[in-house]
């Protein structure tokens, strides 16, 4: 006699495939995204084919009197960054006196790492938690804030972009004429930069104003430049508060290598 | 149905998909991308029998979640529009290509929408903007025109998109 093979029906292999994804819907998060690390591990070479970061070398400037766009910018960062250091240290001394102060050390707590996989508005990058990464940790490129650790695997982990709307930062945006900073919130407009909401208008903001990344407990110990204020208008739904428009630092197409700033328990 | 050829071509449908050379046909700068997955849900919709439909639509639902950064949300969306679809076609053909453009753009909207609603439950900060969405799927829906001569090519080498009038697979 021939074995009958099971088959079961349309409405059972439905239900239960139904069942089956309810399933997976509710497992964990920290769970689930391992399967979407290991496919970007097993296919990393096939998803970065094409990718404009490595092709997109910017030659070196023949005349000694003009640098690249790029080195521009990044030289632009460093100026920003050490100006804000020293602006925050020339305040803390006129409030505290004849204490001395130890400036926080930029350098320690920076964990190296490549970009592996692009994806729209997140980077996938070769680092994870046996580097010490995890969630809500900033991240750099070139010196400068370009996102945020969104999910970590052992050994990699996705990083938010500022430019998603689903990236919010603490910000500060820096008002050098009055030399002082107004307190904020940014997130990204998904497109290719980050939006600052109801900042009232008698506060004196115009386009320029450099957006820091404001400090934060156990992640960030000074502010860091995001970029600058492309555009400032009237709020379109509440004329009394500012709409702004941040332009980040750098074109992220270009970036290939980030630095994930790692702090102690103690730091 | 040769289900063996049938997974390398989610597999390599989805790796095309994530990879960067899909931002060479980016729209703006909300890199507003077609969705092979997308059209092949609607093909396979269209063109397997009822019992495959079903295997097909949770697959590629599955095959988008992978790409993204949440399992389930597509895995449950895409199997239900897909079954859905199955039942659709006993009523509507859907033989022109303009009638299955038009397919693949409802199912866009519909399917997305479901996976970002499904989404939110676990993670309330998801976005899904539904500009992007009804854009992705009108971009899917154009690209068929283009694309249907090499998918429907890839369907007879899995073993569908063949009717057979008169031969009625075994429903249950």
């Amino acid at each position: 006699m021939a074995r009958k093979q099971f088959k079961p029906s349309k409405l059972t292999l439905f239900i239960s495939l139904f069942l089956f994804g309810c399933i997976l819907l509710l497992l964990p998060q920290n769970v689930t995204s391992r399967v979407n690390f290991a496919f970007i591990d097993i296919f990393g070479y096939f998803l970065n084919m094409g990718s404009s970061a490595t092709h997109n070398r910017q030659p070196q400037s023949s005349s000694p009197d003009f640098v690249t766009r790029h080195d521009y910018n990044r030289l632009w960062v460093a100026f920003s960054n050490l100006q804000n250091e020293f602006f925050e240290q020339k305040r803390q001394m006129e409030t505290l006196g004849k204490v001395r102060l130890t400036e926080p050390d930029p350098s320690t707590g920076l964990v190296l790492a490549k970009v592996v996989s692009r994806k729209d508005r997140q980077f996938i990058i070769n680092r994870g938690s046996t580097d010490g990464l995890k969630a809500g940790q900033y991240v750099l490129g070139d010196n400068a804030v370009i996102g945020v650790i969104e999910q970590v695997s052992t050994d990699i982990s996705s990083v938010q972009l500022i430019t998603s709307s689903a990236c919010k930062l603490p910000i500060k945006i820096s008002a050098p004429d009055i030399n002082t900073y107004f307190n904020g919130t940014m997130h990204g407009n998904d497109k290719n930069g980050a939006m600052v909401l109801n900042i009232p208008q008698k506060y004196k903001i115009k386009a320029g104003f450099n957006v820091y990344a404001a400090e934060k407990s156990g992640f960030l110990r000074s502010m860091r430049i995001i970029g600058r204020i492309s555009k400032c208008t009237a709020g379109e739904k509440n004329p009394v508060v500012w709409d702004i428009t941040v332009e980040p630092a750098y074109d992220f197409n270009n970036i290939t290598d980030v630095a994930v700033i790692v702090l102690n328990q103690t730091g | 149905m040769k289900w063996v050829r049938f997974t390398f071509l989610i597999l390599a449908a989805a790796v095309i998909q994530s990879s960067a050379l899909m931002d060479i046909v980016s729209l703006t700068d909300m890199h507003i991308k077609p969705d092979i997955l997308l059209v092949l849900l609607v093909y396979f919709a269209i063109n397997c029998d009822s019992y495959d439909v079903i295997i097909t639509s949770f697959a590629i639902g599955l095959a988008t979640d992978i790409t993204g950064t949440q399992i389930g949300p597509c895995f449950l969306s895409f199997g239900i529009i897909g079954t859905a679809l199955s039942h659709i076609k006993k009523v509507i053909l859907l033989k022109h290509t303009r009638q299955q453009a038009l397919t693949i753009i409802a199912a866009g909207v519909l399917a997305y929408s479901m996976a970002v609603i499904l989404a939110k439950f676990r993670v309330p900060s998801t976005t899904g903007g539904p500009f992007k969405i009804f854009a992705v799927s009108v971009y899917s829906g154009i690209l068929w025109f283009l694309i249907r001569w090499p998918v429907i090519t890839l369907g007879k080498w899995i073993g569908v998109g063949i009717h057979r009038f008169g031969a009625k697979p075994q429903e249950r």
